[in-house]
């Protein structure tokens, strides 16, 4: 069986408001033997598990904590991600409503481990109807003597797709319009209010207890060579079953999708949302993993009775909107390139037109500051890739193959 | 502080710790094209014109923020980085609204220069325009944000030198904007006749209010395609 529950373990089993029930399931054991056993043995532990981020980029979780763990300065901070603002993610809304005790070890041991005294939890802001249950686990975790050592604060952003993006968070955080920022220096150096800072996903740290009481080698022989454990999927779009999911990371998308969720007729599916790649129907088999595809674990299908068109100019059109203009590639770039899928959804491209795409998707990828832009013109180099006949369909007849 | 020892463009150059590696290849007069970048002031990394390559990073790299690092190599002018700030300049001609013809500072636009250095045209490029009312009230500023090409020197040279943080950005993506207050039209209440961000401005947004004509000094610049 690919599903297997290591982040999900406690929800719907737990009563998300009672500290008791969380207890009761071993809850803040984690907590103990990492107090008992010590900063550097935890880092350890985290490195040899092979945990990667949740969050998209799959960064070793253990290495950033030790860069930063070393690093002379003495204030520190870690900020929990939890603005999960990815198109077709709802995995940590899930997490968060329904076990937001595990989190909250998480950050304890994590804050631990690194040395940190003051924890962010960067709440996305339309989930502010999360943030009283949240702050309820915190108070109750704080009543029982549990975050002697952290203090956590609960910070809610204000709507942005880019705050998600750790640069932009940490601008929001200070105060500031969420922009990007250029790097180096990495935020383990330089992060928030230009102290040295940690970010991770919610479902990143949700991992931390379970590795500390279960140990590295246990966590270790779950998954493929370079993925380990496994990974919250938010499945959505044409499914019998949308839901949320957690696989073993390596498990084919063929898996998920028609033995658990039941889907057929599948014409594409968008993996990682409006950043992430898209797959064909035909490539069912796809292996969900770091070496593959994965993302932040967001998964949309589309059946045969979708239109690719309209799927990449959506697309397009969300990432020009939520663009945050600092830079010229991404800012200039998604616009253009929205008018040009709409020229060719309206059927009046031209050959010309795809070249142009082609050029532009890789200056913008090269070039643009931060994840958003250079990330951008995936769906574009996807759909030109498994659908240029679609494409090429688009181009009026008497326009076709001519070079302009 | 010990000194760093990279390779450009195949030649092995050594510069102080800290510097960037605009800074080095500027001493090293090897030109390198920035739009965002102000001389002495801390980086942005917003026009993202001076990228390099830097052997192992798969993306290209901000030249006027990254610092040297010893055995760095760079290639400050491959066919990659060139199609790249190509491009960059051809999307800003795209949706800049100017006329060229009629600017009054089309002799000394840097965005002028810039595309007649790379060989640029007309964009190849089709964008929508930005179209703004031209901002005429004060007595010592008249902004035509039309022309603007956000490369946001004004904001910080007026943060940074003249400390008066009269400028801010508003709006997101291909609607970002310079601001004054909450997008007012700027006015004598927030600014004072200092000027260094008319003297900063690259293209025609910034300009001295009554002085159409006196600008137009130097070399007049071809306009090409
Ligand atoms: C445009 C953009 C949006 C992002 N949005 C999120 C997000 O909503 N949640 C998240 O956890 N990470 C997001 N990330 C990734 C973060 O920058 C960062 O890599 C992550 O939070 C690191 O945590 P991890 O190492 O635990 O994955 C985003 C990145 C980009 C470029
Ligand atoms: S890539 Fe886009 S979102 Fe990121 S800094 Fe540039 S303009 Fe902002
Ligand atoms: S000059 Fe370096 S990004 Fe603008």
């Amino acid at each position: 069986m690919p599903e297997k529950h290591i982040v999900l373990r406690n929800c719907g089993v737990i009563n998300p408001e009672d500290l008791t029930s969380y207890t009761a399931r071993g809850g803040f054991q984690a907590l103990k033997k990492a107090l008992s056993i010590g900063p550097e043995q935890i880092i350890k532990e985290i490195k040899e598990s092979g945990l990667r981020g949740r969050g998209g980029a799959g960064f070793p979780c253990g290495l950033k904590w030790e860069f930063t763990r070393n690093t002379k300065e003495q204030s520190k901070y870690l900020i929990c991600n939890a603005d999960e603002g990815e198109v077709g993610t709802f995995k940590d809304h899930f997490i968060l409503e329904n076990d937001p005790f595990s989190l909250i070890e998480g950050i304890a041991i994590a804050s631990y481990a690194i040395g940190v005294k003051k924890s962010y939890i960067y709440l996305r802001g339309e989930y502010h109807n999360l943030s009283g249950r949240l702050q309820n686990a915190i108070n109750q975790a704080k009543e029982n003597k549990f975050l002697t050592h952290v203090n956590i604060e609960i910070r809610e952003g204000a709507g942005a797709y880019v705050c998600g993006e750790e640069s932009a968070l940490m601008d929001s955080i200070e105060g500031k319009r969420g922009e990007a920022r250029f790097k180096p220096p990495f935020p383990t150096d330089k992060g928030l209010w230009q102290k040295p800072t940690v970010i991770n996903n919610v479902e990143t740290l949700m991992n931390i207890p379970q590795i500390i009481l279960n140990g590295a080698a246990w966590f270790n022989q779950i998954g493929t060579e370079r993925s380990k454990g496994t990974k919250v999927f938010s499945v959505s779009g044409d499914v019998a079953c949308p839901g949320v999911y957690e696989l073993i990371l390596g498990s084919s998308l063929k898996e998920l999708l028609i033995n658990i969720s039941q889907s057929d007729n599948i014409k594409v599916v968008q993996i990682g949302g409006a950043t992430g790649r898209l797959v064909p129907g035909t490539a069912i088999d796809t292996p969900l993993s770091f070496e593959s595809v994965l993302g932040a674990g967001s998964i949309t299908v589309f059946n045969e009775t979708r239109n690719i068109m309209d799927i990449v100019y959506h697309t397009m059109e969300f990432l020009a909107e939520e663009s945050c203009g600092k830079c010229t590639p991404c800012r200039e770039g998604t616009e253009v390139m929205k008018l040009i899928i709409d020229k060719f959804r309206c059927g009046n491209g031209t050959q010309h037109d795809m070249q142009l795409l082609t050029e532009l998707s890789s200056a913008m990828s090269l070039a643009s500051l931060c994840g958003l832009g250079q990330a951008a013109p995936n769906v574009i180099t996807d759909s030109m890739q498994y659908f240029r006949d679609v494409y090429e369909s688009l181009i009026p007849a008497n326009l076709r193959g001519v070079k302009a | 502080m010990a000194d760093i020892t990279v390779t450009i463009n195949g030649n092995q150059i050594t510069g102080h710790a800290g510097i960037t590696i605009l800074e080095l290849a500027k001493e090293n007069s090897i030109d390198i094209p920035t739009l965002c970048y102000c001389p002495d002031l801390p980086p942005m990394g917003a026009c993202r014109l001076c990228v390099v390559e830097v052997a192992g990073s798969k993306a290209l790299v901000g030249s006027c923020h990254t610092p040297i690092s010893q055995g760095m190599v760079i290639q400050t002018h491959s066919p990659k980085v060139m199609a790249t700030r190509k491009i960059i300049i051809e999307l800003l001609l795209a949706s800049h609204s100017g006329f060229c013809t009629v600017c009054d500072k089309s002799n000394i636009c840097e965005l002028r220069k810039l595309a007649m250095d790379m060989d640029i045209g007309l964009s190849r490029f089709q964008s929508k325009k930005r179209y703004f009312p031209i901002e005429d009230i004060s007595p010592y500023i008249t902004r035509d944000l039309s022309k603007c090409v956000l490369c946001r020197r004004c904001l910080q040279i007026c943060n940074e030198v003249a400390k008066k943080r009269v400028f801010g950005i508003g709006y997101r993506g291909f609607n970002s904007k310079v601001i004054v207050d909450l997008d007012q039209p700027i006015d004598k209440e927030v600014c004072r006749d200092c000027g260094l961000c008319i003297t900063s401005c690259p293209t025609g947004a910034l300009s001295n209010p009554a002085q159409i004509g006196e600008e137009k000094k130097g070399t007049p610049l071809v306009i090409r395609g």
